[in-house]
């Protein structure tokens, strides 16, 4: 026979283990999506945005067209102009390969920003740099981790 | 711009560091935090690792575990980068640069620990590794929702009165941080505390403690 337990006990006892850790984390994530997909209608988009997205079909460039005169000034939003005095000035520089793509065909732009040097731009980086260094560390600390991994045995 | 808009809660900035949009802010509260995360990275930096001693029970016999240099040298490069990320972490003053650096504690946090071979430190680490992978959606979905929502990303504009910032946003930005940094998931740390080795594993506790008293700031500001 089983002693009566309570239902802190019970609850306790399931947390406890290891293995209901993920399991745990998905229900909080479930219960905060399912409020969250009731709540969305109420959440409005706002129009003025700092960080605007414009699509044009008939670019070559496009979906990742950011516009703007390579080498001269592109008028740009920032957050606080007075913190980057040269925003915009440099913008949408092509390589020789990916200027003669973007020339000879309309539906390559993904390949085009993907390969290296494809768009070299500072629409948003300029202003943003110190997400730039963030996200090449994320990506650094992951090689590192796994190349230790992989060499540790040798 | 020199003026936070709320200062009730960690008080009046007292020193801006301003990198383009991103403006980060040490007031007395991120201040406090600030400090607290660079004496734990001089002391992980300066330390060196602790060799645990299995007793046998009812005898004599006792056995101590080495630390190869090898991991020895990949803990600290990984206890180090945590501190560094924390570091980042207490004083951003932009809500997407705050997520990058929840997520990139995140991920030297399982650096720390993968490098073992004891069986429940690893089943541990893989059951980690789980929930911060899956944590990076509402993290990073949370910033999103806030970009969309209010146009602004920075913390200037957002701790204003008029900003008005969805609660679901500030849900999903706290979950997002519980799984990175498992503030609230003691069962997982209670099997990654077995591994030898300790400057640099209380690492893991002192960033996900951090970060969460960092976020619990950043969504009562909003």
């Amino acid at each position: 026979m089983k002693p009566n337990r309570s239902v802190i006990t019970r609850i306790s006892e399931t947390i406890s283990r290891l293995e209901n850790l993920t399991t745990l984390y998905a229900f909080f994530f479930v219960v905060i999506a399912v409020l969250g997909l009731v709540t969305l209608p109420f959440i409005t988009y706002h129009d003025d945005q700092l960080y605007p997205k414009t699509i044009d079909p008939n670019s070559s460039l496009n979906p990742y067209d950011r516009g703007g005169v390579p080498f001269g000034t592109t008028p740009v939003k920032a957050q606080y102009p007075e913190n980057s005095p040269y925003v915009g000035y440099v913008t949408t520089y092509l390589t020789p390969l990916s200027h003669w793509l973007a020339d000879h065909t309309l539906h390559i732009g993904t390949t085009i920003v993907a390969h290296p040097g494809g768009i070299i731009d500072e629409i948003l980086y300029n202003t943003r740099g110190l997400d730039t260094v963030v996200e090449t560390s994320i990506l650094f600390v992951a090689f590192a981790i796994a190349s230790y991994l992989f060499r540790r045995d040798n | 711009m020199f003026n936070l808009p709320t200062g009730n809660i960690g008080g009046q900035e007292l020193f801006v560091l301003e990198f383009g949009d991103i403006v980060n802010y040490f007031s007395p509260y991120t201040a406090a935090l600030f400090v607290f995360a660079l004496i734990f990275t001089v002391l992980a930096i300066v330390s060196r690792p602790e060799r645990q001693v299995d007793i046998a029970f009812g005898g004599d016999a006792y056995g101590a575990k080495e630390v190869s240099i090898d991991l020895m040298r990949f803990q600290r490069f990984m206890a180090i980068a945590c501190g560094l990320a924390t570091l980042g972490a207490m004083v951003s003053g932009d809500v997407f640069n705050f997520t990058l650096f929840a997520s990139l504690v995140g991920i030297t946090n399982i650096g720390i620990v993968a490098a073992y071979r004891n069986r429940h430190v690893l089943n541990a680490a893989f059951q980690y590794g789980i929930v911060a992978m899956l944590a990076t959606v509402p993290l990073f979905g949370g910033a999103a929702i806030i970009l969309a929502s209010t146009g602004t990303l920075s913390m200037w504009e957002l701790f204003a009165d008029g900003v008005a910032v969805p609660i679901i946003a500030k849900a999903f930005l706290v979950l997002g941080v519980m799984g990175e940094g498992m503030a609230p998931f003691y069962v997982a740390k209670a099997e990654i505390t077995r591994a030898q080795g300790a400057p640099f594993i209380l690492m893991v506790h002192v960033s996900s403690l951090l970060l969460f008293l960092r976020v619990i700031e950043i969504v009562i500001s909003m």
